[in-house]
């Protein structure tokens, strides 16, 4: 077994999880459904690796995410921090059996659920009472109508990322931070998130990481998550630090994202200080104690995408996105060990998440940052550019990226899943290889890397509604258009997709915003930020250290030709 | 539950509306904890929106759960927070103390008193009380042999107001041990060193001392035993688990052959470091009928432990860092951090190690050790808040112990120490002081009051006849404190209420400070929004 565990950090994190989750939940119940997709039942896909079994006291089998979820206190709307399925007895008790004295009881008003949680619960109840999985058929016009409701209902009530969650968590899988006496906008900075970490918080944090791993036969990564507009890279970054002195073998590939909405609101002088300083800070932080880090939270991808609209103030929707691409991501490490009976033409093999570090870390430049690209469906390779076609259908969805940055060292590996070939079947292993080398011609990059897989990103029914009308129903890319509203799904079932990440020159302009606004706004004579990190407990040392970490990122990167003319 | 006094969303406030802003938030947050006092106070269980549940009787437990808005209530909060953190326990009585010390100075600032004088008189009355603390308390030896009745009774007392009588009567006894179990003569009490360990059980209520250690894990082969006696243990941090090596230069591997070798060179230094394990089992258990259990901090994997299942040996993986150092301290021999070292010496010793299973949950007991110094208390209960009640109650009796050892001095209880002070505040020091500031040690001293007033209350009993029955015994030279049964006045030294010296110091000790902070307010600015601690 090759386990990974998940960590998510974070208001956006747990939103990105929610879909990411969804997806994994989706892919379990196709394969159980006697009438899916015949590429669904045959997945080829390990779900060990991100799932455990488990069992109630009461002697239930259970299988839950390997997932550690960090988040605010009052954050998980209707669902209890115990998850859903470990439940004791839900009817608030009668009598105290600790006290034989007087009894005060404050009942908060209950969490309403929404159309779609209700229906789930529902669905469930009927499955216990008729002892029925999941492969009863529906009765297709009755659902319909109502799932037509659900997903209406769901658009316009998501406060939560629970609210459109379908994943039974483990009880030790919800962590709530409490105690802090501030509300949600308020947890925004660095310093107070590593000041909430202390204070026996983290020791709980650890622990409850600590059962997910001491599981796992053969753990190969953990995969974090973290909302890093606020208080919670501080969080993240304290609990990074630990989890590296303790399980120093372990990879950790980070993620970074964010609510879209988080960098546009930026308000006062010293608003906008506090806002570069927070960037330079986590990123530098977080950079330090993994192995990989991939920024996510590209403003203008939303602008951009001709078949995804996506409303920026939804987190719902965005939030989608990241998930979809995280996904695709996760796919070569998930891969069953191929049997003889796997057709290996249509599937390539395992690949670790070491190894994927490796590639784009590991070279002879050590860079740890990497670029994420998706295309969203991805096209067909079909006719004789497809390669170059699929690549220029890739969009960023990494902040602040040259585009017209050539690097002969770049290095990058690329996950297909669901796409088409010639002919309308599955793209062929040796058919994406070829048609990505075909693409680079000369400006290659250095190492290229392709995993391929037949089964698609399937659409769960609580995914928004961001496709644009160019999209059908298996993903295939239209050009007339029909109707002009965006489709969600009930119209679309499944795309195929194409990520790529990359190891590249072009994440330049990202680093050096962070070190040049960090020298500016926080080590400089003068500089407007020294007191804010002050505040937030960092010291001289702390100082140098951060600025040092950024500046070898840009030296790694920056030609040594230009070092010389351009060192200060 | 949320606190908002007056509209907190208005940024700055002139003085006298900010004044009795602050008065205002502090009564406010005094009326929510009060009812939490004593051995009959009220326990509260808090349902959240979501059905889960919280119980709690503990000052400190109930504030975290609350979500304060107030800028002024944060900063009491805060307070009471940091008295636990300090003194680990006196949450409730630090707010109703702060409270009552606000209540009373809005009556002479109503009556066109200056803040300014008010807080000089504290200064003095809390100078003069923190002396009077010294004579006050009940000085006691804790030498070599620390007398246990005292350290129980201070245990009792602290229980008695967290679990009925019964259960904190059985606690009381466990946390007295255990705190014994891990001093050591000449250092500080570490109660790290104290392990509490819980399990869901449906019926049973029930606490217990294990000398040794409980941990939340077992071994994960299926050839392993369940149960062993005369058990050597190895507590070590070695990583048994193949792990890819790094490599740097190009690409992985030119080939597959190369990537094998590799692949096996790495296995075999694994095995290596497993079959030094083995060797040293062989040895020390040649012939005799004894076992060997390896505690590992680090990973072990399924190729290891099968050889370490084949060699008889039981195996855990990943154990908590700290149980590293109370393995040792319970068992003894060494921590090991390389197979290099392994020698019969570092081997510790447990007379009975074995596995609990519930559902999916594992513990693994360490038992029958020679000379414990590390212990563990196992809690269990029918579900996650009863069992994390009697967590915080435990957490309370074992501070207390631990404060008794260090104080060596108690402080008697039920209300004696505050009207005590409260009568030589009055009849002794404020003759002492010039001018209006008589008027602050006047308010400090009957805010004293407080603790027996609400002790009173919450019985159900008359606060005015129990204080001048109080005061009156105290003035005719009689320590006494209050009978919640009853009303009269007891001796706390007969019926063994005593509370701790340092808590009570630490409580004298903020109030006023918090106090005078915000009487002495110019302009409340939405203030308390970093979150460090009041020192
Ligand atoms: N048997 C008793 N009779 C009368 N008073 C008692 C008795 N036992 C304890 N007390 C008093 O109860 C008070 C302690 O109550 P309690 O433990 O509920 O509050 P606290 O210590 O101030 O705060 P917390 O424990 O919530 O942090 C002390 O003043 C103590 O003297
Ligand atoms: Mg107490």
């Amino acid at each position: 077994m090759r386990e990974i565990v998940t960590i998510q950090a974070g208001g956006f994190a747990n939103f990105v999880g929610s879909h990411f989750w969804n997806f994994q939940d989706e892919l379990l119940g196709l394969a159980e459904n006697a009438q899916a997709d015949s590429v669904f039942k045959d997945q080829c896909i390990d779900m060990d690796v991100l799932y455990r079994t488990g069992e109630t006291q009461q002697g239930f089998d259970t299988y839950t995410p390997r997932l550690l979820s960090i988040d605010f206190q009052g954050s998980l709307g209707f669902m209890s921090s115990r998850g859903t399925l470990y439940n004791e007895n839900q009817n608030v008790p009668s009598n105290v059996i600790t006290w034989a004295g007087d009894v005060s009881t404050t009942v908060a008003e209950p969490q309403k659920k929404n159309l779609f949680i209700k229906s789930l619960y529902e669905e469930e109840q009927e499955n216990l009472h008729t002892g029925n999985s999941m492969d009863n058929g529906k009765n297709e016009d009755e659902t319909d109508i109502c799932d037509k409701d659900i997903v209406d209902n769901l658009d316009g009530t998501v406060q939560y990322w629970t609210d459109y969650s379908k994943v039974h968590y483990h009880p030790k899988s919800l962590y709530e931070i409490k105690g802090l006496w501030i509300d949600n906008e308020e947890f925004n900075n660095y310093g107070i998130g590593r000041d909430a970490y202390s204070s026996g918080r983290g020791e709980e944090i650890c622990e409850r990481l600590r059962f997910f791993i001491e599981e796992c036969d053969h753990i190969q990564g953990i995969q974090y998550v973290v909302d890093d507009s606020g208080g919670f890279s501080g969080v993240a970054a304290e609990f990074l630090e630990a989890m590296a002195d303790e399980y120093t073998n372990i990879p950790v590939l980070l993620y970074t994202v964010r609510n879209p909405t988080s960098d546009t609101y930026i308000g006062s002088r010293k608003q906008t200080i506090s806002h570069h300083i927070q960037d330079a800070v986590s990123f530098s932080r977080l950079s330090s104690f993994c192995k990989l880090i991939v920024p996510l939270g590209s403003p203008s991808f939303s602008r951009n995408s001709r078949y995804l609209c996506i409303k920026d103030e939804k987190p719902y929707y965005s939030s989608a996105v990241y998930a979809s691409a995280l996904h695709s991501v996760t796919l070569p490490f998930r891969k069953k060990l191929l049997g003889p009976t796997a057709d290996s033409r249509y599937e390539s093999g395992y690949l670790s998440v070491h190894e994927t570090i490796q590639m784009l870390a590991g070279q002879s430049r050590q860079n740890k940052v990497s670029i994420l690209d998706v295309a969203m469906p991805a096209p067909s390779l079909t006719g004789k550019e497809a390669g170059k076609y699929l690549l220029r259908n890739m969009q960023t969805l990494t902040p602040e990226t040259a585009t017209d940055s050539e690097d002969l060292q770049a290095t990058e590996t690329i996950t297909l899943h669901g796409v088409l070939g010639s002919g309308g079947r599955h793209a062929l292993v040796a058919e994406a290889n070829d048609a990505i080398q075909a693409a680079y011609e000369n400006a290659s990059p250095k190492f290229s890397h392709v995993s391929v897989a037949r089964c698609p990103l399937p659409i769960p029914l609580p995914f928004p509604s961001i496709f644009s009308n160019l999209v059908g129903q298996h993903g295939e890319l239209l050009s007339a258009t029909s109707s002009s509203s965006s489709k969600g799904s009930l119209d679309v079932h499944s795309i195929p997709m194409a990520t790529r990440l990359r190891s590249s020159s072009a994440i330049l302009p990202f680093l050096e915003t962070r070190l040049r606004n960090f020298r500016r706004f926080g080590v400089e004579r003068g500089a407007l930020g020294k007191e804010l990190l002050r505040t937030w407990g960092f010291e001289k040392d702390d100082l140098e250290d951060v600025e040092e970490v950024l500046h070898k990122m840009v030296t790694t990167l920056v030609p040594e030709s230009q070092i010389s003319s351009d060192s200060e | 539950m949320s606190i908002r006094v007056l509209n907190p969303n208005a940024e700055v406030l002139n003085k006298s509306a900010a004044l009795h802003m602050n008065i205002n938030a502090a009564k406010g947050l005094q009326d929510v904890l009060k009812s939490n006092l004593g051995p009959k106070g009220t326990i509260k269980m808090l349902v959240g929106g979501s059905g889960d549940i919280k119980l709690t009787k503990d000052g400190n437990t109930l504030l975290k759960e609350m979500q304060i808005q107030n800028p002024t209530a944060i900063m009491i909060a805060r307070t009471a927070v940091a008295q636990d953190d300090i003194s680990g326990d006196g949450t409730t009585s630090t707010v109703i103390f702060i409270g009552e010390l606000m209540k009373q100075s809005e009556r002479y600032i109503d009556e066109g008193m200056h803040p300014r004088l008010l807080v000089d008189g504290f200064e003095i009355a809390k100078k003069a009380t923190l002396q009077f603390l010294e004579k006050f308390k009940t000085p006691v030896v804790m030498g070599n042999e620390p007398d246990r009745e005292i350290l129980k009774m201070v245990a009792r007392t602290t229980l008695r107001t967290k679990l009925y009588e019964a259960l904190a009567d059985q606690l009381t006894d466990i946390v007295v041990n255990a705190v014994l179990c891990i001093r050591k003569p000449e250092e500080a009490v570490d109660l790290f060193m104290v392990e509490i360990m819980h399990m869901r059980h449906k019926f049973d209520v029930d606490t217990r001392l294990v000398e040794g250690l409980v941990l939340d894990h077992g071994s994960r082969h299926p050839d392993m035993k369940r149960r062993a006696e005369n058990c050597y243990m190895l507590t070590c941090n070695v990583s048994l688990e193949y792990e890819k090596s790094e490599i740097n230069a190009g690409f992985f591997y030119s080939n597959a052959e190369q990537r094998e070798a590799m692949v096996a060179a790495e296995r075999r230094s694994v095995d290596e470091r497993v079959k030094k394990i083995i060797e040293l089992k062989n040895k020390v258990c040649a012939g005799g009928d004894s076992n060997f259990v390896v505690i590992n901090q680090k990973g072990i994997d399924p190729p290891s432990l099968d050889l370490l299942a084949r060699a008889g040996i039981i195996a855990l993986r990943r154990a908590k860092r700290r149980n590293m150092e109370r393995l040792i301290l319970a068992c003894g021999g060494d921590a090991v951090n390389s197979v290099d070292d392994l020698t019969p010496d570092s081997l510790g010793w447990a007379g009975l190690v074995y596995e609990h299973v519930l559902g999916e949950e594992k513990y693994t007991f360490v038992e029958n050790v020679k000379n414990p110094h590390s212990c563990t208390i196992l809690i269990k209960g029918p579900n996650d808040h009863t069992i994390a009640q009697i967590k915080d109650a435990v957490r309370d009796g074992l501070r207390a112990v631990k404060n008794t050892l260090e104080d060596e001095s108690v402080v008697l209880g039920a209300g004696a120490f505050e009207v005590a002070a409260r009568q030589h505040l009055l009849n002794d020091v404020k003759k002492t002081v010039k001018g209006r500031a008589q008027l602050g040690v006047e308010a400090f001293a009957n805010a004293l009051l407080v603790v027996p007033k609400t002790l009173a209350e919450n019985s159900g009993l008359d606060t005015q006849d129990v204080i001048i029955s109080l005061t009156g015994e105290h003035d005719k030279g009689n320590v006494v404190g209050l009978n919640q049964h009853t009303g009269e006045p007891i001796d706390p030294q007969m019926e063994g209420i005593f509370d701790n010296y340092s808590v009570k110091r630490q409580i004298i000790n903020s109030g006023p400070v918090i106090t005078s902070q915000l009487l002495l307010v110019d302009e409340v600015i939405r203030a308390g929004r970093n979150m460090r601690k009041p020192t």
